[in-house]
């Protein structure tokens, strides 16, 4: 065997091009995903009567099934509900006008909004009770105490799983190769199929995701630091 | 895009994924089986802070913890033939599922020695001195002491581990492997009917999943026998100082000593 390392220079710097695709998507993935997840958990936290239960079966359910089968099902399931919904109501919008990666989007947002939704709930609860008891205590209201108290400490302490998430986002990006969105696996492909080198390429998108997850590590490691530091200082 | 929406095929395609299930069920086991035999390789130089083997074990847990399964299982099915060319070993006719199994288990072996390092770092230091203490040797505090009490700590990890893993298995379809996922694909662009047969897809992956975690439970709460003892101590204790039952119910389990860790 020969490595061409010529080509795997030649493929990185093809596939660095996807790249911008790859980080959108776990960009608008983890950002609708929070949001979702906060929602969620806060519906869990406070035990919302009939949203409850309905929370609760979201979270198991999507956190029991493989990423791949959301995909799967919102990219041949959407187009049917978004096109019956249309027609009933006479709009002229149909699903084909939706963009490939928009399923990838929406998708991915509703699997990261229940693996975050763990992540913020964890958080929330590793808050000490007694925080927000001495927030009430000096006469703060309850959404005081959440914004100037909880929130900060949960997040902080949600930092590490926060940055487990958006890792696993970005390596769930892949997965948009089989709607049709070239990502930076899809790539791979493309640029290997005119020499069939197809181990140099995925070297090199192995080396590019392995630097952005490094990168993702970095910083998280750096902001850890920096939110934590109210936590100087004292014994424990 | 495809036929009309009919719950029917729901049932009917449910039938045709189950005989599937066993291929993926295949590479779940075999490649937990293997990778925790990897794991535990790879976390031997880390917990016993061995000089040079200790760069190799990071650089190895960083690269499969860094970049995608999919990735990697691409990475292998392609790169793997060529490597072993070198020392004239043709694995051209092997079949793909061998590749599948392997870098499932590389992939997932590194998760397993995260999980080791951190089980058994978990287990407090005292007792092993306390084993030490009572007359034990090195292997005796290990496989007596820290080893029961590292698993009962490892087993939510574990089930995490094990039930990520059967996730991904759904993406060994991209190699042709007629499992679960790719299975019903192919059932799917025959009949037109797609979102049927990923719902069933679903429905499967969601009941065993389901499942598993449930016995993981169990055998969790089975191996923490020996922390309930101190709960129950505790009942005996409120009990004779005249507390209602329904006060006790607050007290569910502790894992000992993980409350204050700020």
């Amino acid at each position: 065997m020969k490595l061409d390392f010529a080509f795997i220079w030649t493929a990185f710097l093809q596939l660095l091009t996807a790249v911008p695709t790859a980080l959108a998507i776990t960009v608008v993935s983890v950002s609708c995903g929070l949001l979702i997840g906060t929602t969620v958990a806060i519906i869990r936290l406070y035990k919302i009567p009939v949203l409850h239960p309905i929370a609760a079966s979201y979270v198991t359910f999507i956190r029991g099934t493989p990423m791949l089968t959301h995909l799967l099902l919102i990219y041949f399931g959407l187009p049917i509900i978004v096109d019956g919904i249309s027609e009933a109501l006479g709009l002229s919008f149909r699903s084909v006008s939706i963009p490939m990666i928009g399923f990838a989007y929406i998708s991915f947002s509703i699997t990261a909004g229940a693996y975050m939704s763990e992540v913020v709930r964890s958080g929330l609860l590793a808050v000490n009770r007694g925080q927000i008891e001495a927030a009430y205590s000096i006469g703060m209201t309850t959404s005081q105490a959440m914004r100037r108290i909880i929130l900060p400490q949960a997040f902080s302490a949600s930092l590490p799983n926060l940055s487990n998430s958006v890792i696993g986002m970005l390596h769930g990006s892949t997965l948009a190769f089989t709607v049709s969105v070239v990502d930076i696996n899809a790539k791979a492909q493309i640029v290997a199929s005119t020499n069939w080198k197809f181990f140099e390429a995925y070297l090199a998108a192995a080396l590019i995701f392995w630097g952005l997850t490094f990168i993702i590590e970095r910083l998280t490691a750096l902001a850890e630091k920096r939110f934590n530091l109210y936590n100087r200082g004292g014994v424990s | 895009m495809g036929e009309p929406f009919d719950i029917s095929y729901v049932f009917e395609y449910l039938v045709k994924l189950l005989p599937t299930l066993k291929i993926t069920l295949l590479i779940v086991v075999s490649s937990i089986v293997i990778g925790l035999g990897v794991g535990f390789i790879v976390a031997l130089p880390q917990l016993y802070k061995i000089p040079i083997l200790r760069r190799f074990s990071q650089v190895y847990l960083s690269f499969f913890r860094g970049t995608p399964i999919l990735i990697q299982l691409f990475l292998f099915y392609y790169g793997l033939p060529e490597i072993l060319k070198l020392v004239n070993l043709d694995v051209a006719k092997v079949p793909a599922i061998y590749f599948v199994i392997l870098t499932y288990a590389l992939h997932s072996g590194a998760y397993m020695a995260e999980m080791i390092r951190a089980a058994v770092g978990a287990v407090d230091r005292g007792q092993v001195e306390a084993a030490y203490s009572v007359g034990m040797n090195g292997f005796q505090a290990f496989t007596r002491i820290v080893l029961p009490q590292a698993m009962a700590i490892a087993i939510p990890v574990f089930a995490n581990l094990v039930i990520a893993n059967l996730k991904d298995t759904s993406l060994a379809f991209s190699l042709g492997i007629m499992e679960m996922t790719g299975k019903s694909q192919t059932l799917a662009v025959m009949s037109r009917h797609f979102v049927e047969t990923y719902i069933s897809l679903a429905i499967i992956y969601f009941v065993i999943s389901f499942g598993l975690e449930k016995l993981f439970h169990l055998l969790e709460r089975k191996l923490l026998k020996h922390e309930r003892r101190i709960t129950t101590d505790v009942k005996e204790q409120l009990v004779k100082l005249g507390k209602t039952k329904r006060s006790l119910l607050g007290f569910g389990y502790s894992r000992g000593g993980r409350e204050n860790e700020a």
